[in-house]
C-alpha cells in the first residue's frame, strides 16, 4: 500500500491537471478585463510625472492626461518649460503630435505605436493600455501567490495564432482586487524583454490604484522609466471636443 | 662567351617555331596575370574610394560605443581639437564634423522615420561626393537673410516617398540631446541620388549649425569624417590618431573596413575566386611547358649520349638543359611583363567601361568606369609565379639526363 501511494498520488494529480477547468480559464480573462477597466475607467483626467533614468543621465517630465473609453487619449506636457505645450492625441489607430515651437500638428505613422514614447522605456501602446492584451491573447492562470494578504494570480498570456502583436508572450501578476502588480513582456523566443512593476498602491480618484509604474529593460540593469501618477480623477464623460485636432493645436487649454 | 651559353642559344634556335610558341605561351600568361591583377586591384580601389566618398569617409572618429548603439548622447564634446589634430597630419586630405540622429520627417501628407545628418556644407563637399550627387535643386548654402528657413537635402527615394520637390517645406520631429522635443521646419533645397538605395531612402542632410540648435547639441558632434590622400595611408593615419587619443579614452577611430565590413568581405571573396582562376591558368601554362621541355630532351637522347661519351659530365648537361629552359622562360616573362604593362597603362589612362555590370556596381556607388592600377605587386606576383612553376617543371626532364648511360643513349632513336 505504502509503495503504491506516491504513484496513485501522481496519477490523480495528472488527471486533475489534465481536466479542463472552465472556471479558471474564464476568470483569467475576467481578471484582466476588470483590471484594465479599473486602470482606465470610462474617462479619466490626471497628472503624471515621468522620470527617464539612464546610467549617466536622468530627466523628469510632468504631463496632464485625458482618456476616454478604450481608444481616445490626449497627453500634454506641462514641464520642463522647454517642452511645455507639446501634446499627443490618439484616436483609435491614429496618432498626432503637436509642437508649439513650430506650431504644427504631425500625424505619426502607425508603426510608432510600438516605438518608445519620448525616449522612455514605455511604448505608446504601453501608455495607452490598449485593447491588444484583451483581444489578441489567450490567458491562463499558471500560479498563485500572495501580496499584502491578498491572492495574486500569475497569468500567462499567449498571442492567438495570426494576431498582429509585438510580443511572443506576456506574463501578468494581478491581485484579486484587480490591481496589476507586474507585467513582463517576452519576445518570440520567450526571453523577457522588459518588465513593468507597480508600487505604492493607494486610493486615487476614488479607486485603489497602483500609482507608480516602473518599466525596466531586462537587458540593462541601470535603465528604467518611472511613471508616477500624481493626480487622477475618474469621470463618466469628458467633453467631446476635447479629443480633436483643434484642441490639440490649442495648448492654452489645459 | 661561355661555351655553355652559346650551346644553349643554338639549341633553342634549333627548333625556332617550337621555342617561339613556348616563349609566347609564357609571355601571354604573364601578360594576362599582370593585367588581371592590376585590374582587380584597381577596381578595389575604385570600389572603396567611391564607396567611402558617398558617406562614410576613409576614417571616422567617434565616441566609444556610438557605432554599436548610436545614442544621441554619445558625442565628441570638443570636435575642434580633433579637427585640429587631423589637419596637422600630412596624409589627411579633408576633415568634416557631422551630427546624426533619428527623427520623424513629415511633409504635408506623409511622415517617415529618417536618419538626419548635420553637415558643414563647405567641409562636407571636400570629404564626400554629396555636392556632386545633387540631381534636383541646389546644394546647401549658408542661409541668407532673405531665407527664413534652414535648408535640407533629401535622398531621391526619401523625397519621392515624402512627395516633396525643392522649395517644399518639411518638418522635423525628434528628441534632442537633453531628452526634450526637437522640432523645426525646413525647406527642401536639393535632392541627391547616390545609387545606394538605403542612403537615398533614409537620409536627410541639414546644416550642422541648424542640427546643433534643434537637437540641443551645443558644440558637440557625433563623428569626424576623414578622407585620406590615398587608400594606403589610411592605416598610418589610424595608428597615429590612436596614439594621439590614448589619454582621451572615450574616442575611437574606425577605418572604412570597420564601418562597412560588407565591402571588405566582398573584396576578399572576389580576391579568393580570382586567386583560384590564376592558379588554374598558371597550372595550364606549366603543363604545356613541361610537355615542350620533355620533348626536347627525348628527341636529343642520342646527342646527349654522344656528349657523354666524349666526356661531358651529366651535371654539365643538366646545367645546359636548365639554362635553355630558364632563358626561354625569362624571355617570355619579360616579354609578358612588357606587354602587360603597356596594355595596363593604356587602360589605366582610358578606363574600362563596364556596361553590363553597371547596376551591380551602382550599389557600391561606382560610376561604371574602372581604371586598372599598375603596382609593383601586380607586376611581380603573376610573372614570379609563372617563373617559379616553369622552373620546377623544367627540372623533371633535366634530371632525367642523369639516368642515361652513354651506350644506350647513343643507340636510342
Amino acid at each position: 500500500m505504502c509503495k503504491f501511494y506516491p504513484c496513485i498520488l501522481c496519477i490523480s494529480a495528472l488527471l486533475i491537471a489534465s481536466l479542463p477547468d472552465p472556471l479558471l480559464a474564464v476568470s483569467a480573462q475576467e481578471l484582466i478585463e476588470n483590471t484594465w477597466n479599473q486602470l482606465r475607467g470610462q474617462a479619466s483626467r490626471g497628472e503624471v510625472e515621468m522620470t527617464i533614468h539612464r546610467p549617466s543621465w536622468e530627466r523628469t517630465m510632468r504631463m496632464r492626461t485625458w482618456t476616454q473609453g478604450r481608444s481616445q487619449s490626449l497627453i500634454r506636457i506641462l514641464a520642463p518649460n522647454k517642452d511645455k505645450g507639446n501634446g499627443t492625441l490618439k484616436k483609435g489607430e491614429d496618432m498626432w503630435t503637436y509642437n508649439p515651437k513650430i506650431n504644427r500638428v504631425i500625424k505619426l505613422p502607425p508603426s510608432m505605436m510600438a516605438q518608445s514614447w519620448m525616449g522612455s522605456d514605455f511604448s505608446n501602446n504601453d501608455l495607452a493600455k490598449s485593447d491588444s492584451i484583451l483581444l489578441d491573447y489567450t490567458h491562463s492562470i499558471v500560479d498563485t501567490d500572495t501580496h499584502q494578504g491578498k491572492t495574486v494570480y500569475v497569468i500567462k498570456s499567449v498571442p492567438q495564432p495570426g494576431a498582429p502583436v509585438v510580443w511572443g508572450m506576456q506574463e501578468l501578476k494581478i491581485r484579486e482586487d484587480f490591481i496589476l502588480l507586474q507585467e513582463t513582456f517576452f519576445d518570440e523566443q520567450e526571453v523577457p524583454v522588459k518588465v513593468m512593476t507597480t508600487q505604492d498602491i493607494r486610493l486615487l480618484g476614488g479607486r485603489l490604484f497602483p500609482t507608480v509604474w516602473t518599466m525596466r529593460n531586462s537587458e540593462t540593469q541601470d535603465e528604467f522609466t518611472r511613471l508616477q501618477h500624481v493626480q487622477l480623477e475618474f469621470l463618466d464623460q469628458l467633453p467631446n471636443d476635447l479629443f480633436t485636432l483643434r484642441n490639440l493645436r490649442n495648448p492654452g487649454r489645459l | 662567351m661561355n661555351l655553355d651559353v652559346i650551346m644553349a642559344l643554338r639549341n633553342i634556335w634549333r627548333n625556332p617555331r617550337r621555342s617561339v610558341l613556348t616563349v609566347l605561351a609564357i609571355a601571354f600568361a604573364c601578360l594576362l596575370l599582370v593585367f588581371m591583377l592590376s585590374f582587380q586591384f584597381g577596381s578595389y580601389e575604385t570600389l572603396i574610394n567611391s564607396s567611402v566618398t558617398i558617406h562614410t569617409g576613409h576614417l571616422q572618429v567617434q565616441n566609444t560605443g556610438y557605432g554599436d548603439n548610436p545614442d544621441i548622447r554619445k558625442v565628441i564634446s570638443r570636435p575642434e581639437t580633433v579637427v585640429a589634430t587631423l589637419r596637422n597630419m600630412q596624409p589627411v586630405q579633408a576633415v568634416s564634423p557631422r551630427c546624426q540622429a533619428f527623427a520623424l520627417v513629415s511633409s504635408r501628407d506623409r511622415t517617415l522615420g529618417t536618419m538626419v545628418v548635420g553637415i558643414d556644407p563647405t567641409l562636407e563637399a571636400e570629404v564626400s561626393s554629396l555636392e556632386d550627387l545633387i540631381r534636383e535643386g541646389a546644394y546647401l548654402t549658408r542661409p541668407g537673410p532673405d531665407r527664413q528657413l534652414a535648408g535640407a537635402l533629401a535622398g531621391r527615394l526619401l523625397a519621392r516617398n515624402l512627395q516633396v520637390v525643392p522649395g517644399d517645406e518639411i518638418t522635423l520631429l525628434g528628441q534632442g540631446r537633453d531628452g526634450s522635443v526637437a522640432a523645426t521646419v525646413l525647406e527642401v533645397r536639393g535632392i541627391y541620388a547616390s545609387g545606394l538605395e538605403e542612403f537615398d531612402r533614409q537620409t536627410l542632410h541639414i546644416p550642422l549649425r541648424t542640427f546643433q540648435e534643434v537637437f540641443f547639441m551645443d558644440n558637440a558632434v557625433h563623428s569626424v569624417v576623414v578622407l585620406a590622400d590615398e587608400l594606403n595611408s589610411v592605416h598610418g593615419i589610424k595608428a597615429a590618431l590612436e596614439e594621439n587619443f590614448a589619454e582621451q579614452s572615450n574616442l575611437v577611430v574606425l577605418s572604412w573596413d570597420e564601418i562597412q565590413p560588407g565591402l571588405k568581405q566582398a573584396i576578399t571573396l572576389d580576391l579568393i575566386s580570382g586567386g583560384i582562376f590564376y592558379i588554374i591558368l598558371v597550372l595550364v601554362v606549366a603543363f604545356s611547358i613541361l610537355n615542350t621541355f620533355l620533348m626536347t630532351i627525348l628527341e636529343r637522347t642520342r646527342e646527349f649520349g654522344i656528349m657523354m661519351a666524349m666526356g661531358v659530365k651529366p651535371g654539365r648537361l643538366i646545367r645546359l638543359v636548365l639554362l635553355e629552359s630558364v632563358s626561354m622562360t625569362l624571355i617570355g616573362v619579360f616579354l609578358g611583363i612588357g606587354a602587360g604593362c603597356l596594355v595596363t597603362l593604356y587602360f589605366q589612362a582610358q578606363g574600362i567601361y563596364l556596361g553590363g555590370a553597371h547596376e551591380l556596381l551602382e550599389q557600391f556607388g561606382i560610376s561604371g568606369r574602372i581604371h586598372p592600377r599598375l603596382s609593383l605587386l601586380s607586376v611581380s606576383l603573376g610573372p614570379g609565379l609563372v617563373f617559379g612553376i616553369t622552373f620546377v617543371s623544367a627540372l623533371y626532364p633535366a634530371l632525367k639526363v642523369r639516368k642515361l648511360s652513354p651506350v644506350q643513349a647513343m643507340t636510342a632513336v
